[in-house]
């Protein structure tokens, strides 16, 4: 059995959905944690993230102005965010392909569909700690690694070395 | 074949992970059982807060009927997707699922293409009665029949749209 020490956490919730936030501070605070900071609007929370550095994010899509998808972009590519690599879990209601497709494009580490249950907030906490992802960086992309496998995962030969004739004899 | 751009893999330490040990790690049952009676506690005000949505989704399609524009869209949009994302939660699947058919035609009629405000009220009223008869059993005949029916109507406007 699991025994973390969530009081030691940092945790930022944004949702511009009052009812939404008190559901997951609930929910956070019932888990053990202490530092909770809020925030409505995307201009806030990075406001509050360059304030308080949050060990993790949990962040609505829809919101009004600044998006979750824009706020996310910003965390993982803005020179002056705090970190970089901070764990964003986003609350949402779109679930389709598209959508998730979409997100993880943006940077997202872990989904939560709405409805908000206990038994997926503690799922989506304990995915961040105890699996976080590898991170990408290329040309256009800067965040989590968009596949679920981990980086040394793969042992199997090379399939884009440089020579084919080099795979061939593999 | 060479690749087209740099790609760097790199995996960072897992500072989470030292802050709150855990030892061998999984869902944490005591903290768990400690939200679900906290939730508990936060059932008599699921009620208030389902009255408060759907009042601000009555506001905003009323601002969408005085002036169309992005602005009153994306609010009307975002009324009914908090709607459907928060009635389960709230014990109205039924409205969720209204809701979720309004924010479907929201999202996928074209930002040009006006939306129809009879089908818009058609939503909101649907929502306003099943509030007010306090209906909350998904397997009711005629809220099935009112669900499907405004399912057929958006998808017949978002397939005229986007033909």
């Amino acid at each position: 059995m699991s025994n973390y020490r969530f009081d030691r956490l940092k945790v930022l919730v944004v949702d511009d959905n009052a009812h939404m936030r008190k559901l997951v501070v609930t929910i956070l605070q019932a888990f053990g944690v202490i530092q909770i900071f809020e925030a409505e609007t995307g201009d806030r929370a990075w406001h509050i993230l360059r304030e308080s550095n949050p060990d993790v994010i949990m962040l609505d899509w829809v919101m009004e102005g600044m998006s979750g998808l824009d706020l996310i972009q910003m965390i993982r590519t803005n020179p002056q965010t705090p970190n970089p690599f901070v764990p964003v879990i986003m609350l949402t209601g779109h679930t389709s392909l598209d959508h998730v497709a979409r997100a993880r494009d943006a940077g997202v580490n872990e989904f939560i569909a709405k409805p908000v249950s206990v038994k997926t907030v503690m799922s989506r906490l304990v995915a961040v700690i105890e699996h976080p992802r590898p991170y990408v960086r290329t040309l256009g992309y800067f965040g989590p690694c968009r596949r679920r496998r981990g980086v040394d995962e793969y042992r199997g030969p090379e399939r884009r070395s440089e020579s084919p004739k080099q795979q061939a004899a593999e | 074949m060479k690749r087209q751009q740099p790609i760097e893999l790199f995996m960072p330490p897992n500072m989470l992970k030292a802050k709150v040990g855990g030892g061998l790690g999984g869902m944490d049952m005591g903290a768990m059982k400690r939200a679900e009676s906290a939730m508990d506690g936060l059932k008599g005000q699921f009620s208030d807060w389902i009255a408060s949505d759907v009042k601000a989704l009555i506001e905003a399609r009323a601002n969408y009927a005085k002036k169309v524009d992005a602005d009153t869209r994306g609010a009307l949009l975002r009324r009914a997707h908090d709607i459907k994302g928060q009635a389960p939660t709230f014990d109205f699947p039924l409205i969720a699922r209204v809701a979720g058919s309004l924010a479907r035609m929201i999202g996928e009629l074209p930002p040009a293409t006006a939306l129809p405000l009879s089908l818009i009220d058609a939503h909101v009223n649907a929502i306003q009665v099943i509030h007010k008869q306090n209906l909350k059993d998904t397997n009711d005949k005629i809220a099935q029949a009112l669900c499907a029916e405004l399912d057929a109507r958006v998808d017949d406007v978002v397939k005229a749209a986007t033909k």
